[in-house]
């Protein structure tokens, strides 16, 4: 049986009701239109689902939705005002981290959540804070150069 | 994904006595990362999924140099991996911590779920081991405690009675002199599991190894302490000669399986090669630790 | 029609800018296939065989039919029994026509067996259990020697279950060359079964509006090839298909092919009159997806005491698994790669592609070539060592010259080997490290080399071309219109470059359209590493004619020569006399309120193929006790004639060493030999690096002069795969005289070789 839940999503307070087994992520994805988080396999091992859960990176299919109830849910559509780019995103896109863009949501949530818990790390740290994450295409060698710019320009913005 | 309803009790008590009700027909949910897979992969088919997510004070990590490390239940991985108390007292804990999958599971997996799932390869499990942790229980005739070293039953398994919740890790305060370290064997630098693990702890006085503890993973159907080879090492001092004697030990104690992860020859092999890295590098940190003011 | 090599200074081709839709992709607003929803769409999923080989004796649906929510069930039974390729490719001589939609028989553990819609995904799990199956199970067999003998199993009623007759490549008289040869190499490579892991799944959405007519937005290389073959397959005009993908999650070359879903969802939507969507999981991407082919190479070659080739023979076994997919073009170009490379007088090398009961092995980024290289690449080292010269020397010694014939047949223009060899191997410090006394203790290092050429396009098995329109607006911006998808490499961004270049005008003001049947010219697909060169090539043909017909206006608004004008910035001006100049805006959409002007560019390009080529070298640090390998750095030297974008070349290379690397030490879809089941279909065990695995990587691009692609560019995507293993494997042998001559290289496995 469904039951309400109230999820505070990149700041709008959303209550929306949810049957137990449903995740997070899928009901980001199919109720509340937030595609941005990808689901990519759905067992916590790619990363390409990735939100922040009262401001920690989750892995969104991972969680129940009946547990985020009440709780702060960032998604990639959040980390900006509309037609402004986070410093991460803005990264991403400046030096070519991008290339199919599946992964690049969660991929931009891990870092985001890196460095404003690490304003400044160090490559190593760049490259173990984004092991929950597959990239397929880049072989990361440009993601995490775009970290680490985003982190010379102030990425914990 | 498996269908099921939800129940989510405010309190300890309230879980026990839901717990007691439902039985086997019920799943307790902590982290869930674990058993959203088992439910996602129909591995698991309950009726009842009992989260413990919104018990209060079950969320901690406290210690004093008299009763040791407390690590309540709903402690995730990361926050023992992160935790000054833990890094400081029992960094091997941190450090075995800080391999288990990715930072985005880490954030979600508890320990004491890590623990309760009783996977022959988990990652904190030969750290626990070797620290002598301890988990206390609770069911609907009260408390126990059981030492991690009685704790594990097979694969998967546990002595748990299906009405009992675990409330509480509990380590003791280490003593003096003491180094542990914990090598995970896998394909992969991170997002892996252990092809093999080995932990190991030695306490010298001077040069003498006074204490030792092995632990290894992923070569049994549970989790084992290789307890030749820890009595191999106490009383002299630890050469590449001795820790050479007690992975032999150690590794005659393996009784892993072949499965994709890795063959057993190959695992057998490991355990020799990484028990005596491991040995050795336990007691450097011990030997570090002696010459701390 | 010549390209742009002239002293023109390029504005925009050759910089680094960033990718058109990389906002899109970095905001989340990229709309995939698995994120299209319509209004009352059902949602889809196959029943999966458990058996590798079965005959279906009786299907019951009743049961789920009964299920509430449930709308639609397929079987053998509802379905056209249609037989097709699988694989859409026109491939001239190498397509074999041997799936079905469904079928009473199942030849892998995964063939799809039934089809299920249903209002909510909750409900497909269920539904699926309470179909009924009753399968006889027929004897099974995995190994493509074993399928060949008499007494195998048959799956498709073959010769020897072969998908095609053998693929022979002679030349010379290989007898006589192994007469003249004073030594003879023998050995025999196994590789493994990658996957190509694109992180979207595959996915697709069926509707058909109420005239009949049906769009299929779905996550594939080919949209037009996906429009023919479901025309061909189910009997649909194609002015009634529309088929749509804007923007994908990677297919490396697997999403060329046409699976069972797409039919099945396409017939589900037609059944029930409602949207109908089908999504892969994890797991089905593995089982039910298409890998590279396992192949065994049993390589042999003569050389002379000074390290001259003199003959070389093979035989190239691929394991095509239940049907043929790409199997026959993957065993044509595999078989030619290992007949090149090196100039050899006497080559006899035989292709042969076997059906087994295994999973499909399909195209996947090298096609045939990663495990061609890793045999011929691991003996060039061989060779050496046993010879004692160094292994570039050896290679400099059967260097190709210009004039001879490659591959493909057609002979190269340059051969840029030499320049990719020297220039890695400064960079990588080759000499002193090759010198470098072994480490004490158990972590040793090394240092190896391989190399490739590869053809950009399927020439000559497919002639191919490629098509695009630039039509320019009122306001003087730019609709670029292609018929390639872009699978996420930057091919959109490419192609804006070259209009922007050629048509003189701004890159933000290029829009590129793609990846939509209705709207976008024909185009063969986005395969091989093909799209920057051959549509490229296209699109500045269409641009340059989109550009005449402006300087034709222009010189009659301006009473001047079309000769003496030129596009700078949007604004048609006269050499001769600055001050004429005209903005495009103008010349399309006159002020004084005259109809805008139709000014459409069309531009084709089918040209024949052109070779790049690479040098690849791998430094490692092996320990010898555990037989972990640590790769330390990856320095690739590529020649890709003229960059568009060093940025997007940049990061092909550095995703394929991804995929290399990981195909020489972990990647390998494990298939029970008795079951026939996959043992590790998900990313916990199918290992892809990490950020964390990733080493060092030094990408250089060589740029060498060829005006044949648009302004010089060559083909790309594939080549950084193909030596990678090899260049491993030779750096582990130097590391520890170990010689692996099967992938993937496992710790286990390598420890046993160890001396």
């Amino acid at each position: 049986m469904k039951r309400p839940v109230t999820l505070t999503i990149n700041g709008e307070r959303q209550e929306v009701a949810v049957e137990p087994w449903w995740t997070l992520l899928d009901v980001l994805r199919e109720e509340l239109g937030l595609t941005g988080a990808k689901k990519g396999c759905d067992r916590g091992d790619c990363g390409a689902c990735t939100v922040l859960l009262d401001g920690k990176p989750v892995t969104s299919c991972m969680v129940l939705a009946v547990q985020a109830d009440g709780r702060q849910v960032v998604t990639v559509e959040g980390l900006a005002a509309p037609g402004h780019l986070h410093p991460v995103q803005r990264a991403f896109v400046d030096y070519g981290a991008v290339q199919c863009g599946f992964c690049t949501p969660g991929m931009i949530m891990a870092a985001v959540a890196l460095l404003n818990e690490t304003p400044h790390p160090t490559e190593a740290e760049v490259r173990a804070a984004l092991t929950g994450n597959l990239c397929r295409c880049t072989g990361y060698a440009k993601i995490v150069q775009a970290v680490m710019a985003a982190a010379q320009h102030g990425g914990a913005a | 994904m498996h269908r099921f309803d939800y129940l989510e009790p405010a309190t300890l008590s309230e879980a026990v006595a839901l717990l007691a009700q439902h039985g086997a027909r019920a799943r307790v949910l902590a982290g869930g990362t674990d058993l959203l897979t088992a439910l996602k992969e129909g591995w698991e088919r309950p009726d009842w999924v009992l989260s413990i997510g919104r018990v209060a004070d079950l969320r901690y990590i406290r210690y004093d140099s008299r009763d040791g490390l407390r690590i309540g239940a709903l402690a995730t991985v990361r926050e023992v991996e992160t935790s000054p108390l833990v890094r400081k007292h029992y960094p091997v804990l941190a450090e075995a911590a800080g391999t288990l999958a990715s930072v985005q599971i880490r954030n979600l997996a508890t320990l004491a779920g890590n623990v309760c799932r009783a996977s022959p390869s988990g990652d904190t499990l030969p750290a626990l081991l070797v620290l002598d942790a301890e988990a206390r229980l609770v069911g609907p005739s009260g408390e126990r405690r059981v030492p991690l070293a009685r704790f594990f039953v097979g694969p998967g398994r546990t002595v748990m009675e299906p009405t009992e919740l675990l409330a509480e890790l509990v380590l003791p305060p280490p003593r003096p002199g003491t180094g542990a370290h914990y090598i995970k064997h896998s394909l992969r630098r991170a997002m892996d599991l252990a092809v093999v693990g080995v932990a190991a702890l030695v306490a010298l006085d001077g040069e003498t190894c006074v204490d030792a503890r092995i632990a290894l993973g992923a070569v049994a159907p549970t989790p084992i302490r290789a307890l030749a080879a820890e009595e191999q090492l106490v009383g002299r001092p630890i050469t590449p000669d001795a820790a050479e004697a007690a992975a032999d030990l150690a590794q005659a104690a393996a009784r892993p399986i072949t499965d994709v992860r890795g063959t057993a020859p190959y695992r057998r092999r490991m355990v020799h090669v990484l028990t005596r890295r491991c040995i050795l590098r336990a007691a450097e940190l011990a030997q570090s630790q002696g010459r701390l003011p | 029609m010549s390209a742009h090599l002239g002293p023109t200074p390029l504005r925009v081709v050759g910089q680094r800018v960033p990718k058109v839709d990389g906002v899109d992709k970095a905001t989340g607003v990229a709309q995939y296939t698995v994120d299209v929803r319509r209004p009352r769409m059902l949602y889809a999923r196959l029943l999966r065989s458990p058996h590798a080989h079965a005959r279906i004796r009786h299907m019951d649906v009743s049961r789920a039919q009964a299920l509430r929510g449930v709308r639609a069930i397929l079987t053998y039974r509802d379905v056209p029994p249609v037989v097709h390729a699988g694989q859409p490719q026109p491939r001239a001589g190498s397509l074999a026509r041997d799936q079905r939609i469904l079928e009473d028989r199942v030849r892998f553990v995964g063939d799809g067996v039934a089809a299920v819609a249903a209002d909510h995904p909750d409900i497909l799990e269920e539904a699926l259990a309470l179909i009924q199956v009753d399968y006889e199970v027929l004897p099974a067999v995995f190994d493509p020697f074993e399928a060949m003998q008499p007494a195998a199993p048959s799956l498709h009623g073959t010769d020897r279950n072969l998908v095609i007759p053998p693929f022979i490549v002679r030349h010379g008289d290989v007898e006589q060359g192994f007469a003249e040869a004073d030594y003879i190499f023998e050995g025999r490579y196994e590789t493994s079964r990658p996957m190509p892991a694109y992180m979207e799944p595959d996915a697709c959405v069926c509707e058909f509006d109420p005239s009949g007519r049906l769009t299929v937005w779905i996550s594939t290389q080919a949209p037009f090839m996906v429009r023919g073959s479901l025309s061909e397959v189910l009997g649909i005009p194609m002015s009634k298909i529309r088929v749509i993908c804007e923007h994908m999650g990677g297919g490396f070359g697997a999403k060329q092919d046409l699976y069972q879903y797409p039919y099945l969802c396409v017939l589900l939507a037609q059944r029930t009159g409602r949207p109908v969507k089908m999504e892969y999981t994890r797991e089905e991407t593995f089982v039910a997806g298409r890998s590279r082919h396992p192949v065994v190479i049993e390589l042999r070659q003569g050389v002379t005491r000074d390290g001259r080739l003199t003959a070389r023979q093979a035989r190239f076994v691929a394991n095509s698994g239940a049907y043929a997919s790409h199997g026959p073009g993957i065993t044509r170009v595999g078989t030619n790669a290992l007949a090149s490379l090196y100039k050899c007088p006497h080559v006899y090398i035989e292709g042969l592609c076997v059906y087994t009961n295994a999973p499909i092995a399909g195209a996947f980024r090298g096609y045939g070539a990663p495990q061609a290289y890793f045999a011929l690449e691991s003996q060039m080292d061989e060779i050496a060592a046993q010879l004692g010269l160094d292994p570039i020397e050896l290679r400099m010694r059967n260097m190709f010259q210009p004039g001879d014939r490659g591959p493909a047949g057609t002979p190269f223009r340059e051969v840029m080997l030499p320049a990719c060899l020297q220039r890695g191997a400064e960079l990588i410090g080759w000499a002193e490290k090759r010198q470098r006394p072994a480490d004490p203790g158990p972590i040793k290092r090394g240092v190896g080399v391989a190399c490739q050429l590869h053809s950009a396009t399927s020439y000559p098995a497919v002639k191919e071309a490629a098509g695009a329109v630039v039509s320019i607006n009122e306001d003087g911006t730019v609709q670029l219109l292609i018929g390639a998808a872009d699978l996420g490499t930057g091919a959109k961004t490419v192609m804006a470059q070259i209009a922007a270049e050629t048509l003189g005008v701004g890159l933000d003001a290029i829009r590129v359209v793609s990846g939509d049947t209705d709207v976008t010219p024909y185009d063969i697909g986005a395969y091989a590493s093909r799209t920057t060169f051959i549509a490229g090539g296209a699109v500045q043909r269409a641009a340059e004619d989109a550009k005449r017909q402006l300087l034709d206006l222009a010189a009659q608004e301006l009473h001047a020569e079309p000769a003496d004008l030129h596009v700078t910035d949007g604004v048609v001006a006269s050499r001769s006399d600055p001050g004429r100049r005209i903005a495009v805006k103008d010349l399309v959409a006159s002020p004084g309120g005259r109809s805008a002007r139709t000014i459409v560019g069309r531009g084709t390009f089918a040209p024949r193929n052109d070779y790049s080529f690479a040098a690849q070298f791998a430094e490692v640090a092996v320990d010898t006790e555990t037989g972990q390998v640590e790769v330390l750095q990856m320095v690739a030297v590529h020649d890709v004639g003229r960059v568009i974008n060093p940025t997007t070349a940049e990061g092909q290379v550095e995703g394929a060493l991804h995929q290399g690397i990981g195909y020489a030490l972990m990647e390998d879809l494990v298939v029970d030999g008795v079951s026939g089941k996959a043992l590790n279909a998900n990313f916990a065990d199918y290992k892809m690096l990490t950020a964390l695995d990733m080493p060092k990587i030094y990408v250089e691009l060589l740029e060498s002069v060829d005006d044949l692609g648009p302004f010089g560019a060559k083909g790309l995507a594939e080549d950084g795969v193909c030596p990678t293993a090899a260049a491993i494997a030779n750096a582990i042998y130097h590391a520890t005289g170990a010689r692996v001559r099967q992938l993937p290289i496992a710790p286990d496995r390598l420890l046993e070789l160890i001396p």
